[in-house]
This record gives C-alpha cells, sequence and structure tokens, in this order.
C-alpha cells in the first residue's frame, strides 16, 4: 500500500473508548480518500436528518494519499461532518502540518463518535493514544489551548513536532459560526463545524508520529515533484502574485472586474481601493511567508510592523478576510480587518459566516429596521470598532450578541427581511459577487457545502484565464465548465492537494505525481469519473437531509437588481437560466435528485 | 569547498527539505524523522537544521543566539545531536544520522526542492 497508511483511529467518547481499524482497499480505490472516503463514510454512518449537535452526529478527519509524501501542496486534511449552520454535509479543509502528521502518526483517519461526559482532548504521541481530561482548556482561545498543550509536554523537543487542531470559545459555546483552527490557521469552508467538535465536548486533537508514508516508484516521483517545483515557478500568478501577497492580491483585480461586494452586496465596486490594493499591501506588510506543509507557493503571510496602514502582529488578512469581514462590511481600514481576522482565528470563527451576519445586520440597521435597543450594539457599515465588538460577543454568546451569533439568515428572518441575507443554504456568499461572474454563481447554488468559492475556483477562469480564456458575463457554456470544476475540486481535495496549486498547474499535470506516488495507472478521465461519484454522493446525503430544488437559489437580489454601478454596470445573475442544464449534465431529474441508475453506482 | 548556505529568513516553513531528504536516503520513502534536516520553528521564525556529527554528551557552556530583539535557545541551530537534543537519530536503529552532501559532487536534494531560497549551495 503506497501513499496510504491503511489505519483509522474510532473514538468513542460516550464510553471513552477507542479502537483501530482497517480501511478496506475497495473504498480507497473507489473514494481515494480525504473528502471522498470522508463523505463516503459519513453518508454509510450516519441517518441524514439527524440534529447535528446532538451525539449522533459524527466527526470524521481524514487525510489524502498525497498528503505527507512531499507531493506539491499535499497539506489537506479533510474535517467531514453534517454542518451545525447549514444542515447539509460539511467538509473543512485544514492546512498547514496537521494533516501530514496524522500521517506520521500513522493514521488516515479519525473518527469521532458521541459525546464526552466533560471537555476532553484527544492525544495521539508516538502510538500511544490517550482521551485526556481537559476542563483547564475550556474558555481558552486556540493559540493558548495549543501553547498550554505543548508546555505540558516534559520533553520540549517533542512539543515542537507536536501538531493540534482546536476549537475556541466559539465552537465550545455551540455557536453556529465556529470553525477549527489548527497551527494558527483557519479552516477553509468550516462555517458549523467548530460546534459540532463543541457539542462533542472535544477541545482539541493533538498528533505526533514515527511512521514513514511509503511511495510506489521513488524515483519516478522525486522527478515529477521537482518538474512541479518548476512548473510553479514559471507560472508568474504563483510565483509573482500569490507568493508575494497571498490571495490579497485579487482585491485590485476583483475590484477592476467589477467582483468585490461592498455593503452586503449591495454595489460592487468602490473608490477607495488604492488604500487596499496591492501596492497599499505590499507598503503595509514587511511580508513573510508561511507555507503549509510540503507547499513551494507559501501564500500565507505574517505580518510584523507597524504603519500607517497596518498595526499590529499576526497573519496578514486574506483575500477572504478582506472581502468577508472588511469591504462586505463598509470597512476599508486594514488595521480593523486585520485585528477582526485575529479573532476569528482565537475565537475560533469562520470569517465568511461571522463577516457575512453582520454584513446582515448593518443592512437591517441602515435601513433602519434594527434599533440600537433590540441588540444593544451598534452596527454602522465603515465602522471598524462595531465590527470587533460584534465578534467578540459573538464568539463568547454574552448578552444581546447570543441572538447575531445564530447566523445571518436566522437574523433576517428574526427582523422580518429574509430578503437581506446574502447566502445559499444558510451559509453567507464568499466575497465574490455572482451577477459579474456567471460561473460562481451558478457554483454558489449548486454547491453541496453552500457558497464557498474554493469548491469550485471558477475565478482561475473566468478572470484569471488560466486554463481557458471565459467571458465572465456569458452563461454560454458555464454548466459544463462549473461541473468539471468541482469534479476536479473533488478529486485535488481527495487526494489532499491544496486548490491553490491549479493557479499555476493544469489537472493533467498533477497525473503522474498521483501515479508514481500510488502506483496506480489512473487516466485523468477516471479521476474524474471518481470526482462525479462522490459529488453526487454528497448531492445524495443533501437530499435525503431534506434539501431540493428550491434550496437551489440565490438571494433574490441578485436576480433582481442590476449592479448599480461600476465595471460591471447592469449586470444580473442568471444561475436560475443554467440550473436546467447543469442537472441534465449531471444526470439527475428535473427536481435535482441523482437518478436511480447514479444511486446505484455508489 | 561546497557548503549549504541557509538564510532563516527566507525559510516558510514548509518542510519539503525534509521529505526530500528523506527520499534521497531511503528510497520511496517519506519521513521527516529519517531526514538529516530538520526545520524548527521558534514563534515567527523557521530554523532549517542540517545534521552534523553525534556527541555522546551535552555541552557545558551555551551561548544565547541574538537576532533583531529576540534571544533564541542555541540548540535551535546546533548542528549536533545529543542527550539534550535527540534530533538526527534515527529511530529503528538509533542510528546517528549525518548529511553528507547527497554523494560526490555535492547535489543536496534539500537545495533541489527549497523554493523559497532559504537554503543554497555556494562555494567558498
Amino acid at each position: 500500500m503506497h501513499g496510504w497508511i491503511g489505519r483509522c483511529l474510532r473514538v468513542n467518547l460516550t464510553k471513552n473508548d477507542f479502537k483501530l481499524e482497517e480501511i478496506p482497499q475497495e473504498l480507497m480505490d473507489k473514494f481515494l480518500g480525504g473528502r471522498g472516503l470522508g463523505v463516503k463514510i459519513l453518508y454509510d454512518e450516519i441517518d441524514p436528518t439527524v440534529n447535528p449537535l446532538s451525539p449522533d452526529n459524527k466527526l470524521i478527519f481524514v487525510s489524502g494519499p498525497l498528503v505527507g509524501t512531499g507531493a506539491v501542496t499535499g497539506a489537506s486534511c479533510n474535517v467531514v461532518t453534517k454542518s451545525a449552520l447549514s444542515g447539509t454535509i460539511a467538509c473543512a479543509k485544514l492546512r498547514g502540518h496537521f494533516g501530514a502528521e496524522l500521517k506520521y502518526s500513522g493514521l488516515d483517519m479519525i473518527i469521532v463518535e458521541g459525546k464526552a461526559e466533560f471537555p476532553v482532548i484527544i492525544s495521539i504521541m508516538d502510538d500511544k493514544i490517550v482521551i485526556k481530561p481537559a476542563l483547564e482548556y475550556w474558555g481558552r482561545t486556540t493559540s493558548e489551548t495549543e501553547n498550554m498543550f505543548k508546555s505540558s509536554l516534559s520533553d520540549k523537543w517533542a512539543a515542537r513536532d507536536t501538531y493540534l487542531l482546536s476549537i475556541g470559545p466559539a465552537g465550545e459555546k455551540l455557536v453556529p459560526l465556529a470553525n477549527i483552527i489548527n497551527d494558527g490557521f483557519l479552516s477553509v469552508g468550516g462555517a458549523g463545524i467548530g460546534a459540532v467538535m463543541g457539542s462533542k465536548n472535544l477541545k482539541a486533537i493533538a498528533v505526533k508520529g514515527n511512521h514513514s508514508v511509503t511511495v510506489a516508484d521513488g524515483n519516478r516521483f522525486v522527478q515529477v515533484v521537482t518538474t512541479l517545483i518548476n512548473k510553479l515557478n514559471s507560472a508568474p500568478l504563483i510565483s509573482q502574485s500569490m507568493s508575494s501577497w497571498g490571495s490579497a492580491f485579487l482585491v485590485g483585480l476583483c475590484n477592476q472586474k467589477g467582483i468585490l461586494p461592498f455593503k452586503n452586496f449591495q454595489s460592487s465596486s468602490f473608490e477607495e481601493s488604492k488604500h487596499i490594493g496591492t501596492e497599499a499591501l505590499s507598503s503595509a506588510f514587511v511580508l513573510r511567508s508561511r507555507g503549509c506543509f510540503a507547499c513551494p507557493i507559501a501564500c500565507i503571510k505574517k505580518v510584523d510592523v507597524d504603519n500607517r496602514f497596518y498595526k499590529g502582529k499576526g497573519m496578514a488578512p486574506t483575500y477572504m478576510a478582506i472581502g468577508a469581514l472588511g469591504l462586505n462590511c463598509g470597512i476599508t481600514d486594514l488595521t480593523n480587518i486585520g485585528i477582526a481576522n485575529m479573532i476569528c482565528g482565537e475565537m475560533g470563527l469562520d470569517p465568511i459566516a461571522a463577516g457575512g451576519t453582520i454584513a446582515t445586520a448593518m443592512e437591517l440597521e441602515e435601513k433602519g429596521l434594527l434599533t440600537k435597543d433590540s441588540l444593544k450594539l451598534d452596527f454602522r457599515f465603515g465602522n471598524g470598532e462595531d465590527l470587533i465588538q460584534a465578534l467578540t460577543l459573538m464568539a463568547t454568546k454574552k448578552g444581546y450578541a447570543r441572538r447575531i451569533g445564530q447566523g445571518a439568515k436566522a437574523l433576517a428572518e428574526e427582523y422580518g427581511h429574509p430578503e437581506l441575507f446574502m447566502g445559499v443554504k444558510s451559509i453567507p456568499l464568499a466575497p465574490f459577487d455572482p451577477r459579474s461572474l456567471q460561473g460562481m454563481g451558478l457554483h454558489f447554488v449548486t454547491s453541496n457545502y453552500g457558497p464557498h468559492h474554493l469548491y469550485a475556483y471558477t475565478f482561475i477562469d473566468e478572470v484569471l484565464s488560466v486554463h481557458e480564456k471565459l467571458d465572465p458575463w456569458t452563461t454560454e457554456g458555464k454548466p459544463e465548465f462549473v461541473k468539471r470544476l468541482q469534479d476536479i475540486t473533488a478529486v485535488v481535495d481527495s487526494l489532499g492537494l491544496c486548490n491553490w496549486s491549479l493557479m499555476g498547474l493544469k489537472f493533467n499535470n498533477f497525473i503522474p505525481m498521483i501515479n508514481s506516488c500510488l502506483g496506480t495507472s489512473y487516466k485523468a478521465e477516471d479521476l474524474l469519473q471518481t470526482g462525479e461519484r462522490i459529488w453526487n454522493l454528497e448531492r445524495q446525503f443533501n437530499m435525503r437531509a431534506g434539501f431540493n430544488r428550491s434550496h437551489d437559489i440565490l438571494p433574490e437580489r441578485f436576480y433582481n437588481e442590476p449592479i448599480e454601478d461600476g465595471p460591471a454596470k447592469g449586470q444580473i445573475s442568471r444561475a436560475d437560466e443554467m440550473l436546467n442544464d447543469y442537472y441534465k449534465l449531471r444526470g439527475w431529474d428535473e427536481e435535482g435528485r441523482p437518478g436511480n441508475e447514479l444511486s446505484e453506482s455508489l | 569547498m561546497a557548503r549549504i548556505k541557509i538564510d532563516h529568513n527566507k525559510c516558510t516553513g514548509c518542510r519539503h527539505c525534509e521529505i526530500a531528504c528523506s527520499f534521497n536516503h531511503v528510497a520511496g520513502v517519506a519521513n521527516p524523522r529519517r531526514a538529516r534536516i530538520r526545520v524548527f520553528r521558534e514563534g515567527a521564525t523557521y530554523f532549517p537544521t542540517i545534521a552534523g556529527p553525534f556527541v555522546d554528551a551535552a555541552c557545558t557552556s551555551k551561548n544565547d543566539l541574538i537576532i533583531g530583539d529576540q534571544t533564541y535557545d542555541m540548540c535551535l541551530i546546533c548542528r549536533a545531536s545529543c542527550p539534550e537534543k535527540p534530533f538526527f537519530i534515527e529511530a529503528e536503529t538509533d542510528f546517528p544520522l549525518k548529511c553528507d552532501f547527497c554523494g560526490i559532487p555535492p547535489s543536496p536534494s534539500c537545495v533541489r526542492w527549497c523554493n523559497s531560497g532559504a537554503l543554497e549551495l555556494v562555494e567558498d
């Protein structure tokens, strides 16, 4: 067995017990691993209608077969469960070094079941598996948890090789917007997962190990990886833009194209972009790059300067943070955005879900629908202090913030204006305006995980023209394109690679790396078929959980209100027109149900 | 003589060098604990450290490592493996590991995979 370890740890927190299991070869061949395997296990083992916060829900941490082998960008560990925010299936992508260390500790997957009586930490150190009481960790922020755990180890050198994932106070208090944090990185698409972990009284998981991961053809694999590193280097988007500023370089570009949402998607361009584009970023941050495991791109930026744009230390905000916590709330001050992003990381909140909620509250207040008395907090567009205060209170569920902590949809409904919630399936939209990116719009409505851009990054072709040049405003050919990209992403996630690598590499470039690592002879079509199988299985789960065509819909604003100004003036979303074609391509019926044949082939 | 120059300011902590080393010395096996280069993290800084000679006693005098306004533990950049710092010892065999520049002429695999420019092969 290559790439794979082939072992899984099943922890039952109710019984305070665990056992090691073999993973059947058949499952690995059929679902690749990572996201695919996690989805399959969840589909088989839980009832999709279960309450996400009940002990019957399961939490699956699973690393892909390429993670830890040194495959370029092979670092991602997926967390699969039923989301507490949306009720759909959820799959977060953990960055950093946790996924690789999980493999080195001799495991591909951890399945967490039940609910512990009191807070616990699962510690897997050099093959010694312990479920430790963690009362003293409860209430701590994520970085405190990490430091406390590491300093509790007697061997300080072993502590350097230990990697942790944890939830912050938000997850403990079962705030549905909570996320999981590892190595200081917010997980991608993790809204609703932190609360599930909190409901199990599981504070953290620590891993360290001495096991090896083997590859099938070592010499060939080393050659292929060397070629891919050079290829990534010759792609200007990767070697110049991503490596210099991280995804934040997209801010200026999106503003030029009219994609950048402003004030809860009320407009799509803003004039002060010079304060927030790449020029401002490079003068604001003396950027120090941080890479996830085996990543030649290193898009995560650390900041350690004080200047007129940015004060403080920590992670520089990414595009997602600047868009969701900043501009969509009308805030253009990088310092406030950076602090808000840091609070999200420490408290364990998802920036897209939390930012979207606050943006909704701000629009309610702007329209006079929310008075100060009702929430006891100020929500004014563009006021960074309001944002920071709201985030902290939201995470700790203190006072009136308890109500906004329930999420944007609940808030908009509570005040009688559900149309002001900008999201799909209860999850706020990632900061891309679907009116000026038709492909992204279609992906947002059809995504099994809610409207998150990193489950099909159509942006790379619709705007950056990396693989093919597509017009962002046309709907022609978009259903095929979106389907293909969704399937590719399912494969890339399942293998444990990072989506950003698609900015510099074509999907076909990965094939030799995959085959020399796993000892298989996959062709691109075989893998795309696997991707489709995973996507259909997720869809099937959601259908059984009660989702149908009526949930594949964008908020009315995107269909009825054309963009008012800027470069994409006059555009509306035509995602609804493309939906039938998309269903047909997927082989689903008009209600969006995968047919019987498809279900049987699963 | 050729040597590997380390610039810790450029290191991103991706640990690709560890895996490159592991592959080069044990065919088809990726395992950082079998690598002759390790990256140690201290706060926001990463220190790639290359395995030197094995010593069976800890040293008696240690200097502080001062970079900018921060003071670091000297052990972080010390290349030796000692009872105080049990690195660069193969877990399965207890055999001490030492960098061999990946043969003669030197063409270290860690340098080849280091994309950040933190590791560089230089001639003195």
